[in-house]
């Protein structure tokens, strides 16, 4: 292959969305067990595993686009959709369970208020836990964190497919970059965040750092790779 | 757009559904997931018990296995064999359901076996009759993923550039992520914790005392699928159903060669309705349940 | 397979150090057999010396992440075992096209491992330096991870496209969809023991044969593979040689487990609670 400025700027895509991936985590809502026992605000699962899941599905919606176009930002915009569709439908269908299941009001223990709506939270918050269910800054929160997910995503996706033109290839590099760095981001969150309005969210310059030194250690392994035509 | 295509979008919507609530209620049965650190605890607070351990790494990674085992042997078959897709997605599905029986038993067996100190047994006959219930519902889920994979890439009119393993794969983890943000609630916020207060999450005392008795004699896993399969596994299914339905409607309705941009301009469409709906239900839900008596704070609720 | 084969010992018999040398040794070792055999005889039918060599990786990577996890994460086991497969898929494509470049496919293996462990020791050190873990085996065990995996989907590989030529490869395990299986199969073989043993009476003989059970399950996956890309003969061989590994580790994990639990009884009401 030959070195020439289409490299750099593939290099650089692919650590912006590396980057995008670990930032995008720590706007994900997730309250880890806690919160499927609704003790914790967020979405009660584990942060890798929901952004991979909302992730991957907007790099499905982003693969789709990019074998019928090569416009990078209808790509972009396809995966963070993509991402933020179930991203979205996850957070509803598990709010349905906090509401009618449950039977527990909304509420974030992080927080007085919630930033978005102004609603007061400690009134809401059970008595032993630390809030329960998805409050309207935690749901938007999670969308933002999602969608950047799918963007870093397509944003992977894209400057591979270009280098080698194998669609599998690309979508397994994408899966690949894509784990690592949101590994990475979870072990700086330790399991369970809030969104943007957490204390814990100021930590995001450590993941800024950590998966800026890992994506380009990925991205320059990655435009090394041939197609095998 | 055709009829033809939108009938298979349908057909995938519906098949998602089916694939959700399957998920969730295979893992309530094994007490996957979440759920499963109060299970786990449960032993270590002194209440042995007789539910299903079934800790295979979290469900993501577990149902990515499923699904991609039933879609590559689907693949061999059909590409090997030249079987018809129905036959080679049962056998795939079959497949996939005998891994998840053999990781479902080492789960169940190490997990208790773990707990030693805490003498906690390991039961023979629940792995006898709780582990063919977990297996039917892994078959159900890893069919219709394989088979909404299948469809993605050999019927739709714009065919998926990925193999259809991968899709299986990416499908599968997200169908796990899924079932593990929202029908685990149900088991867990519920149906874990029957001995307390209704309307509230779990108060952190009550740690570990998951019920272990039940209307009459013990408590075991399939009780659980009896109850979570009344809300907890159609409310999966309905989060997986439209993830897959809304993501392939708006790709179908539109066509992604000439008309990209109102496909985007639909899914953003589909995200706002979703933030208006939520915060519906966080308003309807303060009004009707009100702020806790016991709150003894100067803030207004 | 003496490594899992000494059952009965001591909770922590396996010294890391030795059983990463036997991984590493075993799984180059092994692909390469395979490779020089697999071209030597013009046959396919050593492809499944791959799968085997894939083995030693495997348990390499569930003690590493046997001992990391131990200290406790904050994101569960899962986590890592996704970490282990996501860096190893990128260190063997790297490797085999480097060394398609390179003219020397034999080549391959020893630069994905190279990198393996260069990058997933990065990746150590960054969590323990800028993500502050203080860990002490993070540096370690990352590389161990990182090796791990891409050793297993390396062998796996191998085994469904039976040479070690990029082309191969991406033909037939990429463009196939079966990177997929190879994937998520090696990533449980890796988390899955640690996991389903967690809980204060783990043992790590448990923990190992643990690891070949899953990884024996994974080679039946690639067996079917391999019946489409290589034929029925070098698929079923590897199939029934998969399906007697799984056997005969399955059945010492239950001796395993009969030895390790409180009591194994057919049915029963609650134990007497000890306290």
């Amino acid at each position: 292959m030959n070195f020439d400025i289409n490299t750099i700027v593939y290099i650089l895509e692919i650590i912006v969305g590396g980057l995008l991936v670990g930032i995008g985590v720590h706007f994900v809502p997730v309250g880890g067990a806690p919160a499927a026992m609704a003790q914790a605000a967020g979405i009660g699962t584990g942060t890798v595993q929901l952004a991979a899941g909302s992730g991957l599905t907007g790099l499905l919606a982003a693969g789709l686009m990019m074998s019928v176009t090569d416009n990078l930002w209808l790509i972009l915009a396809s995966g963070a959709v993509g991402a933020g569709i179930m991203m979205g439908s996850t957070m509803l269908t598990g709010s349905w369970i906090y509401a009618y299941a449950v039977g527990a009001p909304f509420a974030s223990a992080k927080v007085n208020y919630d930033p978005i709506t102004g609603f007061s939270q400690p009134p809401y918050v059970a008595p032993g836990t630390v809030g329960q269910g998805i409050p309207t800054v935690c749901f938007t929160s999670g969308l933002i964190g999602g969608m950047m997910g799918g963007l870093g995503g397509a944003m992977i996706y894209y400057p591979l497919y270009l280098i080698n033109g194998n669609a599998a290839l690309s979508a397994m590099f994408a899966i690949g970059i894509f784990l690592v760095n949101a590994v990475i981001a979870s072990w700086n969150i330790q399991g369970t965040i809030e969104g943007f309005h957490d204390p814990k969210f100021k930590k995001w310059p450590f993941a800024f750092k950590a998966c800026l030194i890992a994506s380009v250690l990925l991205a320059l392994a990655s435009v090394l790779i041939t197609g095998g035509a | 757009m055709d009829a033809f295509s939108m009938g298979l979008i349908a057909a995938m919507g519906a098949l998602a559904t089916v694939a959700g609530a399957s998920e969730d209620i295979e893992s309530d049965i094994g007490s996957q997931s979440n759920p499963n650190s109060q299970v786990q605890l449960a032993a270590q607070v002194g209440n042995p018990h007789r539910i299903y351990n079934k800790a295979i790494s979290g469900e993501p990674p577990a149902n990515a296995l499923w699904a991609a085992t039933a879609a590559i042997v689907a693949y061999t078959l059909i590409t090997a064999f030249q079987m018809s897709a129905l036959l080679a997605l049962v056998a795939g599905a079959s497949v996939a359901a005998l891994f998840n029986g053999v990781l479902s038993m080492s789960a169940y067996f190490g997990r208790n076996s773990s707990q030693k100190r805490f003498n906690q047994w390991v039961y023979l006959d629940i792995i006898r009759y709780t582990t063919p219930s977990i297996m039917a519902h892994a078959w159900i889920t890893s069919f219709c993923i394989a088979t909404i994979s299948y469809i993605m890439v050999y019927m739709l009119p714009t065919p998926h550039p990925f193999p259809m393993a991968v899709i299986a794969l990416i499908w599968g983890l997200a169908v796990g992520a899924i079932g593990s943000s929202v029908g685990d609630i149900h088991y867990g916020g519920e149906r874990e914790f029957q001995n307390r207060q209704f309307g509230c999450g779990l108060n952190t005392m009550l740690s570990g005392q998951i019920v272990r008795k039940a209307e009459a004699g013990l408590r075991n896993s399939i009780d659980n699928a009896w109850f979570c399969t009344k809300f907890g596994g159609p409310a999966t299914g309905m989060g997986f159903g439209l993830t897959v339905f809304l993501d392939n409607w708006r790709t179908t309705v539109f066509d992604p060669v000439t008309q990209a941009p109102y496909a985007i301009a639909m899914g953003l469409f589909f995200i706002i309705v979703m933030v208006v709906y939520n915060n519906y239900i966080e308003k309807s839900a303060r009004r009707k349940y009100g702020p806790y008596p016991e709150y003894k704070g100067d803030i207004a609720a | 397979m003496s490594l899992g084969g000494a059952a009965g010992g001591a909770p922590s018999a396996f010294d890391p150090k030795k059983l990463r040398m036997y991984g590493l040794v075993g799984s180059i070792v092994g692909i390469y057999l395979g490779a020089i055999l697999n071209s030597a005889l013009n046959t396919n039918v050593f492809s499944f010396i791959g799968a085997v060599a894939a083995i030693f990786a495997v348990v390499m990577g569930a003690n590493a992440v046997r001992r990391v996890c131990a200290y406790g994460i904050g994101t569960g086991v899962p986590s890592i075992g996704m970490l282990a497969l996501g860096m190893g898929i990128i260190a063997v494509m790297f490797g085999l096209s480097m060394a398609e470049t390179l003219g020397s496919i034999l080549v391959g293996p020893i630069i994905i491992l190279v990198y393996a462990g260069v990058f997933g020791y990065i990746i150590g050190v960054i969590a323990n330096k800028v993500i502050k873990f203080n860990i002490p085996v993070m540096e370690e065990g990352n590389a161990d991870l990182s090796m791990a995996g891409a050793m297993a989907i390396l062998g796996w590989s191998f085994a469904i496209s039976g040479t070690l030529g990029y082309v191969d490869i991406l033909n037939n395990v990429l463009m196939s969809g079966y990177i997929a299986i190879i994937f998520i199969a090696g990533g449980l073989a890796i988390l899955h023991p640690f996991n389903a043993n967690l809980g204060p009476d783990e043992q790590q003989d448990r923990t190992l044969v643990n690891a070949i059970m899953v990884s024996g399950m994974a080679m039946i996956a690639t067996g079917i593979g391999a019946i489409a890309t290589q034929g029925l003969a070098s698929g079923l061989l590897q199939l029934v040689i998969g399906f007697a590994i799984w056997f005969y580790f399955f059945k010492m994990y239950y001796r395993l487990v009969k030895r390790d639990a409180a009591a194994v009884v057919g049915t029963g009401l609650l134990p007497p609670t000890v306290q």
